[in-house]
């Protein structure tokens, strides 16, 4: 007769899960591992609470500049805190060091891989996501089709790494085997997030992500003008 | 003492073919030159099998004859590697994986062991008892109903021996020994002796040389860097076997092209840390090859290491994996340093200067071997080289300011930096956050001292 108040807790965790199957319509075994974002309102819409690991992740941003690497900051400061490595795959611009240690990245955890080609920054990203060592690729890939993700999907999945990969905005129109793709807008005071598939998630939500970027810069705006 | 001798029928042959097996649509071997030094070809294939067989033993020693021997002397080193049955499993094994035939035979004494190689025997992989003797009465009662034309004898005396009506081995050895001595020469009567153990047999032993070299020729001439990948994985076994002989690794060895018009072109393979394993070089050995161009054919290829160090040891960690993850991260940079080129791999650090584009610096990576903390907490002080109180800095810098037309809309600033008059980068620049047209978040400046305005960053 106690049997219903030791089940309790264990029913609404079941109902929760039953839940969670209802709003993805597919039965996928448990909620997938995860890398906190540091962005709670993020966190709170991706399945795990946070950027799913093992897998790609496509950011999909309308112009360069607007905070997409600052969404990631958190995520990546914490792995590299680990002891893990954040290998930068092609950047297209330099990644400024003093900056990166001054959000918390250490930087002898940082690998800058130049290449010479599509092809050359596709291997160097699957061979760098394989590696248990590497915590996150980020790969900033010119044209790339399905095939390509799927690879590094894999690569991702045997490394156990976080893959991100920033494509132009009009990749959202076609399809990718990635299992979080984000289009990024402009906001003012942070970057406006806009979940376009989420695997195991919800997708169409948009949220904004204040970015301790933004608010670094407003104090100062008041004091400037 | 325990010699293990092993007979190679086809040593000269293996050693070129090798290539023209593997590429026999790329090798050209209808050159006039396919007719080789035979001698030169076998010399350097054994010395290279002495090497790689360093790694079983101390003692190596080898014959150049109508059929080339290798002993090496297993009775110090035979309970080390798990007995003589589990040693002489590996060995052939390896003989095996590097393509060459071989017969192999035990026995107490050197000249013994060769001759127990002739013995028939099912045709079997392992070495069959019929060849193996472990003591001198055994390798006697081997020796002994074995006809007499194996014995390594010159022509005459053995048919001399016939003549007199002698048709086995254990007859000859029945004869006293002053008797042999005074009929067929001293020579003959010592060779016996040693035959059965009876005369100390001492060998030149084979010594390591302090650089390596090991020379691969090619009956003919290879276009194609794949068709290279054969022989070289053979010259990397044999290298293995010589690091581990010697207890060494090395951090970088090179590979020599030998082009029959052409002088000789070469790549040198690095590694971040030390090691010794055929496996891991020839990754990066492949990766290095399919971004080197062949200036003309290949003729023969060469394996040379000058410096050696201690090898790399990784023990296991009880809390936490970091040496594991070390080692996983040199074999990454590795193959990447070997397919993108050693420049191509950095790592950044911060420097003390209040000039942005002078306040940081391209560095190898860093796979320190400083704990975590510690490199932790000089990450920190590096980010604090520029003094802490600076305003935040965006994520990206442009490769060099890039000039714009006009001020965008700003939103915060100016933060002014005057720097540089002591050298050739002298800048007075007032920084600004501005907003570009699409949105994004830009990190421009004026120039104080020639006008216009620059954009060098953005907040990414």
């Amino acid at each position: 007769m106690t049997a219903p108040a030791a089940g309790d807790p264990q029913r609404s965790a079941l109902l929760e899960q039953l839940a969670q199957l209802c709003r993805t319509g597919t039965a996928r075994r448990s909620t997938p591992a995860a890398a906190p974002s540091g962005f709670p309102e993020l966190d709170a819409n991706l399945p795990g609470g946070g950027w799913p690991i093992g897998a790609v992740t496509e950011l999909m941003s309308d112009a360069a500049g607007i905070g997409e690497l600052a969404l990631l900051m958190p995520a990546l400061s914490r792995l590299a805190r680990t002891g893990r490595y954040i290998a930068w795959i092609a950047p297209p611009y330099l990644p400024y060091a003093p900056a990166l240690a001054a959000r918390g990245l250490p930087l002898e955890r940082l690998l800058l891989i130049q290449t010479g080609s599509l092809q050359e920054s596709l291997w160097a990203a699957e061979q760098a996501l394989r590696c248990p060592a590497v915590g996150a690729v980020l790969g900033w890939p010119a044209h790339i089709v399905d095939r390509n993700v799927r690879r590094l999907q894999l690569a991702a999945e045997a490394g156990g790494s976080l893959g991100v990969l920033y494509r132009p905005p009009e990749a959202a129109r076609e399809a990718s085997p990635a299992a979080l793709r984000l289009r990024l807008h402009a906001a003012a005071d942070g970057v406006m997030v806009e979940i376009h598939k989420s695997r195991a998630g919800r997708a169409g939500l948009r949220l904004h992500c204040r970015s301790a970027d933004a608010v670094a810069v407003h104090p100062l705006a008041a004091a400037g003008a | 003492m325990l010699w293990l001798c092993i007979r190679l029928p086809r040593l000269a042959h293996e050693a070129l073919a090798a290539v023209a097996q593997r590429a026999a649509s790329t090798a050209d071997c209808s050159t006039g030159h396919a007719v080789m030094e035979r001698a030169a070809v076998e010399r350097a294939a054994i010395e290279r099998l002495a090497g790689w067989a360093y790694q079983w033993t101390s003692l190596v020693s080898y014959h150049l004859a109508d059929e080339p021997l290798l002993w090496l002397e297993l009775g110090a080193s035979r309970a080390l590697f798990g007995g003589h049955a589990a040693l002489l499993a590996q060995l052939e094994a390896g003989l095996t994986l590097l393509g060459y035939s071989h017969v192999c035979a035990l026995a107490p004494s050197p000249s013994g062991a060769a001759l127990l190689t002739h013995v028939d025997a099912p045709v079997g992989t392992r070495t069959p008892p019929q060849r193996c003797a472990f003591t001198l009465p055994q390798l006697r009662a081997r020796l002994e109903p074995l006809p007499l034309s194996l014995l390594a004898l010159p022509e005459a005396i053995l048919s001399a021996l016939q003549s007199a009506g002698l048709r086995c081995i254990g007859q000859v050895l029945a004869l006293p020994a002053a008797a042999i001595a005074r009929r067929f020469g001293p020579e003959t009567s010592l060779y016996l002796q040693r035959l059965c153990g009876a005369a100390s047999d001492p060998r030149p032993a084979w010594r390591a040389p302090a650089a390596y070299r090991a020379r691969c020729e090619f009956g003919g001439e290879v276009h194609d860097t794949n068709a290279l990948l054969f022989p070289l994985q053979r010259l990397l076994l044999e290298f293995q076997g010589y690091l581990r002989g010697r207890d060494c690794s090395v951090l970088h060895f090179t590979l020599e092209f030998e082009h029959r018009r052409h002088p000789a072109g070469s790549v040198t393979i690095g590694l971040s840390a030390p090691a010794r394993d055929a496996a891991q070089f020839l990754l990066l050995a492949r990766e290095r090859l399919q971004r080197t161009l062949l200036e003309a054919p290949v003729s023969a290829l060469i394996l040379q290491a000058l410096e050696f160090t201690s090898p790399a040891i990784v023990q296991a960690d009880l809390f936490g994996s970091d040496a594991q993850r070390l080692q996983q991260l040199q074999l990454l940079l590795d193959r990447l340093r070997a397919r993108l080129g050693e420049s191509r791999i950095q790592g950044l650090q911060s420097r003390a200067d209040y000039r942005p584009e002078r306040a940081w610096d391209c560095v190898a990576p860093r796979h320190g071997h400083r704990p975590p903390r510690e490199s932790r907490e000089s990450g920190e002080i590096a980010g604090a080289g520029a003094p802490a109180m600076l305003p935040m800095r965006p994520c990206a810098l442009l490769p060099a300011p890039r000039r714009i037309e006009a001020a965008p809309e700003l939103l915060s600033g100016p933060e002014r930096i005057e720097s540089g008059w002591w050298d050739d980068g002298d800048a007075a620049r007032d920084y600004y956050v501005a907003r570009g047209a699409d949105g994004a978040r830009l990190w421009v400046f004026h120039d104080l001292r020639h006008g216009g305005w620059y954009l060098q960053g953005l907040w990414v």
